[in-house]
């Protein structure tokens, strides 16, 4: 349970950039899970990825769902509030070093196309193979690799106009 | 092979991931060793890739679980705690709480009574005590059976008896006693009886189980019954 509830906010949270939109679609994801649970059938994967696939296509929803909302608050409003919980002036070198590592991503992340983002957050820090992407987002093993890789480069572009050397 | 930075772009993922042909590769590797913009990017892409694959996840605030469950499962009510001088009093009465308490007890009874039994200080000592109890526990064991035993002898007799009214259905003669001044049997005419003549030959069905045949009887029956006439003794036939 602990496992796949880290795992569905961890997605959620990449994805949106806000802890508390993050744990409400947690929320919801587990919902809808519960109530199709009946009609998974192993043939479509294996829990995991069926679990991905509801999570992304829930995220997709709320993407759509909010665009009109982020025309006028931008997603960074969201970046202090979770900086501030994270504060790295209380914790331990390594734990704020990681810290401020992930907030840094998350802001990189959030400059990516939804198409793009999905696919590095998958890929690299869910560690899904391109099989199970092609499962989860439903597209051609091709266009998977295709987006990792332009994702990844995008990203790496972006986080160097931020100031964020690679290790 | 002919390598270019469009080539080294499109295909950085694969030679990240180690899926490019041998020939591929070493084209790939030395195109990037000799342009300035493809080492930048390929040293850039390969650090955050391995950033992001060694980033731990973020920690799910704690009350998300609850939360999930809660709206799949239902709210749980609380079982109320009960507090104060007593509240631990529930716990005894768990089944190996209970056992084990009644097993302390039974010791302590059985030793004791043991000791006290002896009637010296001395029976306090361990192997005193064991005898003790082991005599305490014979004695009790030939008590229960002995008083068994008993019991079975009674009811074996009560099921004896029991069964004698059908073995004794048929009317049991006994020496019949007459008035003085009745003609015997056999002398004279016969008067007739209003009485059944069974109910003067047979044994009134209280004193059924009384011992049978014999003169001697017969006496001692009539000592025993002296206002029954059934048993009246015969008169002397002097």
């Amino acid at each position: 349970m602990r496992r796949h509830t880290r795992r569905v906010f961890n997605l959620c949270y990449r994805f949106t950039g806000n802890p508390t939109s993050a744990e409400d679609l947690s929320q919801e994801v587990f919902l809808r899970i519960f109530r199709t649970l009946a009609s998974y059938q192993a043939s479509q994967g294996a829990f995991p990825t069926w679990l991905t696939s509801v999570t992304r296509n829930l995220l997709v929803d709320h993407y759509r769902r909010t665009r009109r909302d982020r025309m006028t608050d931008s997603i960074d409003d969201a970046m202090p509030q979770l900086e501030e919980k994270h504060s790295p002036a209380r914790m331990p070198d390594k734990l704020a070093q990681a810290s401020e590592l992930s907030a840094q991503l998350q802001r990189g992340l959030a400059r990516l196309s939804p198409e793009l983002r999905e696919a590095v957050i998958l890929r690299d820090l869910q560690g899904l193979d391109y099989g199970e992407i092609r499962t989860v987002l439903q597209v051609p093993e091709g266009t998977v690799k295709s987006r990792i890789n332009r994702g990844r480069i995008e990203l790496a572009r972006v986080l160097d106009e931020m100031g964020v050397r690679p290790a | 092979m002919d390598w270019n930075c469009t080539l080294t772009e499109e295909r950085l993922s694969d030679f990240l991931d180690g899926a490019l042909l041998p020939e591929e590769s070493a084209a790939f590797s030395a195109h990037a060793a000799g342009c300035v913009n493809c080492t930048k990017l390929v040293a850039q892409v390969s650090g955050l890739v391995s950033r992001m694959q060694q980033a731990t996840p973020v920690e799910e605030p704690p009350q998300l679980a609850g939360r999930i469950l809660e709206a799949t499962l239902g709210s749980r009510k609380q079982k109320p705690v009960s507090t104060g001088w007593f509240g631990w009093a529930p716990v005894i009465w768990q089944p190996r709480f209970a056992m084990g308490i009644v097993t302390v007890a039974a010791s302590f009874v059985i030793v004791f009574h043991a000791a006290a039994s002896s009637g010296s200080k001395t029976s306090l000592n361990p192997l005193n005590l064991v005898r003790g109890a082991n005599r305490q526990v014979h004695l009790t064991y030939a008590r229960g059976a002995k008083f068994v035993n008993d019991l079975r002898v009674v009811y074996e007799i009560e099921s004896r008896l029991s069964s004698q009214p059908e073995t004794m259905s048929e009317p049991i003669p006994v020496p019949t006693t007459r008035p003085s001044g009745e003609p015997q049997p056999g002398q004279g005419p016969q008067q007739p009886s209003n009485e059944p003549r069974e109910k003067s030959q047979t044994i009134p069905h209280s004193s059924r189980r009384a011992p049978r045949n014999g003169p001697e009887l017969a006496v001692m029956l009539t000592k025993v019954f002296p206002d029954d006439p059934t048993f009246r003794a015969p008169r002397s036939p002097l």
